[in-house]
């Protein structure tokens, strides 16, 4: 595994679809780092020193704000505004990470999205309804991805010719399967395929935490459920494997979305890892 | 609160999330979800009057396309090793796993889960095997995530493991 920092390709793209009225699916791709700004100096070699710079963390979030709610708008920007005001104070963490100083980085995430839903909670005020938003998000730190998801957005990695979704959705559906109430193919037409049972400002939120180890040709995708309630696995495999570049593999999965019907917002981030 | 890292380690399909999943919710689900990299999860305990918060690395299992990574095994405090009972090749690959470990965690505290035990029918395992790994020095525990055996016993084994390890190195 390398541990010199690939180039990374990596492009957003949101779309209204074609039956909704407004977007409410929100995304964000940030850079993130630590570093010297020298203004002026007489030493020649501090002005071009890389050593002046701390490792680049990536910030990769997409979030849907949850159909049938006020505000799912407000809701998802809100959320992806909070979480990426965290990381620009946080930004002096991303340094290789022993074990305990890993730990609060992870758990600090978690909190960022505890906080972020707390608010929502209180804006919403007791109401039924408020407003709520799904959450996935990728903070890439060279090589490790960590990985911090609430709901149905997705996030899948595509490493080897082989492609694997990082996250499992939170909904009833699933739920149900686990729990042996469901077939998977009774769930994929099941009403309560598409019902949350953790949220940001919903009644319930319950964060899962993961990470993964990326090596330069990996591909991260993160979507909203606007592209996987029409595109499956197989095609969004397929057209990651393209030769492309990230906005065009993002062109196209929207549009293998809206071709099938386009019924919900679609958001699609890709990140390539290139070579070092 | 005394932070420590326990990485579940085995071959695929053999029970660790679901071992995770019922120890943390007392929950467990007949599907089989394949993990992908490391699953993370949390759980505070009490063990000899001290608090200590177990963090739980859940690796993806050993198959035909990835082994274990050493990446994600360092720093590790304690390995819960997860044999399925009902697979004899998932215990044959042990003490590969236990190398890979040892190599990139030291020789950290473990414990050894014989899991799936509710499947009497189809268990694969002999007293042997289970006197052989003792006889190594290894904590053994037959386990069923489905049924919950043993499985708060397992954790509560490495809890009290790493404690001491880490009295023993003070």
């Amino acid at each position: 595994m390398s541990d010199v920092a690939p180039v990374i390709d990596a492009f957003g793209l949101t779309h209204v679809g074609a039956v909704r009225p407004k977007n409410e699916d929100q995304f964000v791709i940030a850079g993130v780092r630590k570093q010297v700004d020298v203004k002026a100096t007489s030493v020649e070699a501090l002005g071009s020193s890389e050593k002046l710079r701390g490792p680049e963390a990536h910030l990769f979030v997409v979030a849907d704000g949850v159909g049938g709610h006020a505000g799912g708008e407000r809701a998802s920007g809100f959320a992806v505004q909070a979480l990426a005001e965290y990381l620009g104070t946080a930004a002096g963490c991303f340094q290789r990470f022993d074990t305990d100083a890993e730990h609060d980085f992870l758990e600090a995430l978690e909190q960022a999205v505890h906080r972020a839903h707390e608010a929502l909670v209180r804006e919403s005020a007791g109401r039924q309804g408020g407003p709520a938003t799904t959450l996935t998000m990728v903070t890439l730190v060279w090589p490790r991805a960590y990985l911090v998801h609430v709901g149905d957005t997705r996030a899948y990695v595509l490493h080897g010719g082989r492609l694997r979704q990082l996250t499992r959705d939170q909904t009833m559906a699933e739920f149900l399967v686990d729990a042996g109430g469901l077939t998977e193919e009774q769930a994929k037409t099941s009403r309560t395929k598409d019902m949350l049972i953790s949220a940001l400002g919903g009644s319930s939120m319950a964060p899962n935490v993961g990470l993964i180890d990326l090596e330069p040709g990996d591909t991260l995708m993160l979507c909203s459920d606007g592209l996987t309630k029409h595109v499956d696995d197989r095609e969004i495999h397929r057209l990651l494997a393209l030769p492309a570049g990230a906005e065009s593999r993002c062109r196209q999965l929207v549009d293998a979305s809206l071709a099938g019907g386009g019924s919900d917002n679609i958001t699609v981030v890709v990140a390539q890892m290139g070579a070092p | 609160m005394i932070q420590k890292k326990v990485c579940m380690v085995g071959v695929f399909g053999t029970g660790k999330t679901s071992l995770v999943q019922r120890f943390i919710h007392s929950r467990f689900s007949e599907k089989y979800h394949s993990t992908v990299g490391v699953k993370i999860d949390r759980k505070a305990m009490t063990v000899a009057g001290q608090e200590v918060n177990l963090v739980l690395w859940d690796l993806a299992g050993r198959d035909e396309h990835q082994d274990i990574s050493g990446s994600y095994l360092r720093g590790a405090h304690a390995a819960f090793f997860v044999v399925d009972g009902t697979r004899r090749e998932t215990l044959t690959q042990l003490p590969d796993l236990r190398r890979i470990v040892r190599e990139h965690a030291g020789d950290v505290p473990a414990v050894v889960a014989l899991n799936k035990a509710d499947l009497v029918d189809q268990w694969a395992l002999t007293h042997d095997d289970e006197a052989l790994l003792r006889a190594d020095g290894v904590h053994v525990l037959r386990t069923s995530a489905k049924a919950g055996e043993n499985v708060e016993a397992a954790f509560t084994h490495l809890g009290w493991a790493v404690l001491a390890a880490r009295e023993g190195s003070a």
